[in-house]
């Protein structure tokens, strides 16, 4: 995600910068602007909103903690918080003995995969205009990948599924999962570049 | 592998989709590999943005006042951090228990003063390790020396997630080199969890707030410390100079 132009909004890493000179402003601010996406992606994943809430609550926890040791020149904020996230959630899945929601769906999915009814699920209200943009372009993209690249995908980054996991739970061979998703990630580079800083 | 082969794990990486021997051997091969680790790092931006296709929950306003509420109860304002080192360090501390009071008497007598938020630090830090040390929750492990006189204890508390450790008589290690903190279990990899240097006495107090990379208690064995590079390994490179199991204080 590129950090803000000018004009109001204080750049993730300018923040981060702050955070780890004790500032908890900087962090009410960070939260601002991820904090219903860190929820959102923490619900798809725990499925429950008090678990949910647990892995927020941790991830913002160990981005202030940490926040001193954040390199900008190895990822940008998003891509830190988004790790987080994601690692807390499974852990926390992991810790429980459940499995993850996509999972469960993944038998029943159909072509439309995760990202179709999330078009009418409204808008977390923490960014305003440009958060929605960045939403509806991540989601039309994925919803532009072939079902199959979607699906290995998703059950990837939201099952913490390994390529060998999911050529089990989707009863294909090896191969082709690997083959779907690396093409399904080239063609999200491609069509996500607005939203990827300093994008080749 | 070619290269070619590499580079088409990099995307699997990225995801966290590689698992066992085909990640140890991304990993090494990522250690040498500038053109893989770039392609990782580009991945990762890519997979990242795929946070925006959760469904579009809110949080409950409250998540906000718990997340400002738990920074302010974690991290003293202003503590100093060695640069790139994942601990923090505690200042000196004679003994936990007499400080309890002795905090209160210096919380009244000086947080007006100039020297407030220093002092507002300090007791933060103090603060934090007794709260780190105390309570039912906390599970305790004595480390003993392998040969040598040095030892430490690592408590862990389960409600706070965060480990205290003091080290006794472990001679600081030489430039270019530092301590790091293992946690074992059985038929898994030793997960790092942290580094740390001891002082000039050979003692060292730290809070390590646990780190994802780190398994729950139920699935921790054993503590231990290696000497290892600065910046440490990512497995240990030599055979534990401290070793302890894990006890329950109740």
């Amino acid at each position: 995600m590129p950090d803000r132009p000018a004009g109001g909004i204080t750049p993730d890493r300018v923040l981060v910068e702050r955070m780890a000179a004790g500032d908890e402003r900087a962090l009410g601010e960070l939260y601002d602007h991820h904090g219903g996406t860190a929820y959102a992606v923490a619900v798809t994943i725990v499925g429950e909103r008090a678990d949910a809430e647990e892995v927020v609550a941790d991830v913002f926890g160990q981005m202030w903690r940490t926040a001193e040791q954040f390199d900008p020149s190895r990822g940008s904020v998003v891509a830190w918080l988004a790790a987080i996230t994601r690692t807390r959630a499974l852990d926390l899945l992991r810790a429980r003995g459940r499995r993850a929601r996509t999972i469960e769906r993944a038998a029943s999915m159909s072509d439309e995969g995760l990202a179709a009814p999330i078009a009418a699920a409204g808008n977390a209200p923490d960014r305003g205009p440009e958060l929605d943009e960045a939403r509806r372009l991540v989601r039309r993209s994925l919803a532009e990948l072939p079902a199959p690249q979607r699906r290995v995908i998703e059950l990837a980054y939201f099952g913490g599924l390994s390529q060998s996991e999911i050529a089990a739970e989707l009863q294909e061979p090896l191969g082709t999962v690997k083959t779907r998703m690396r093409a399904g990630l080239e063609k999200l580079r491609a069509s996500l570049g607005p939203l990827l800083e300093g994008a080749a | 592998m070619s290269e070619h082969s590499w580079l088409e794990s990099a995307g699997a990486y990225a995801l966290g989709a590689l698992a066992g021997e085909e990640r140890s051997e991304f990993q090494a091969h990522l250690a040498s590999c500038a053109t893989c680790r770039a392609e990782v790092q580009s991945l990762r931006e890519v997979t990242a943005l795929l946070a925006y296709a959760a469904p579009g929950e809110v949080p409950p306003p409250a998540l906000r006042d718990r997340v400002l509420a738990e920074a302010r109860r974690v991290r003293p304002i202003g503590a100093a951090r060695r640069p790139g080192a994942p601990v923090r360090w505690i200042p000196w501390l004679a003994a936990a228990a007499a400080l309890v009071i002795a905090v209160g008497a210096e919380r009244r007598a000086r947080l007006a003063g100039a020297r407030a938020d220093t002092l507002a630090a300090q007791l933060a830090d103090r603060d934090s390790l007794i709260a780190g040390l105390t309570g039912p929750e906390v599970h305790v492990v004595s480390l003993a020396g392998t040969g040598r006189d040095p030892s430490a204890r690592v408590f862990w508390n389960h409600r706070l997630q965060r480990f205290v450790v003091m080290a006794f008589d472990l001679p600081a290690a030489p430039s270019g080199r530092t301590y790091q903190l293992w946690a074992l279990a059985k038929d898994k990899a030793p997960a790092s969890m942290g580094t740390f240097n001891t002082n000039a006495h050979g003692q060292a107090y730290l809070v390590i707030p646990v780190d994802s990379s780190v398994i729950q208690l139920g699935f921790l064995d054993k503590c231990a410390v290696t000497q290892e590079p600065a910046g440490g390994s990512p497995q240990p490179t030599e055979t534990p100079r401290l070793v302890g199991t894990w006890v329950h204080t109740d």
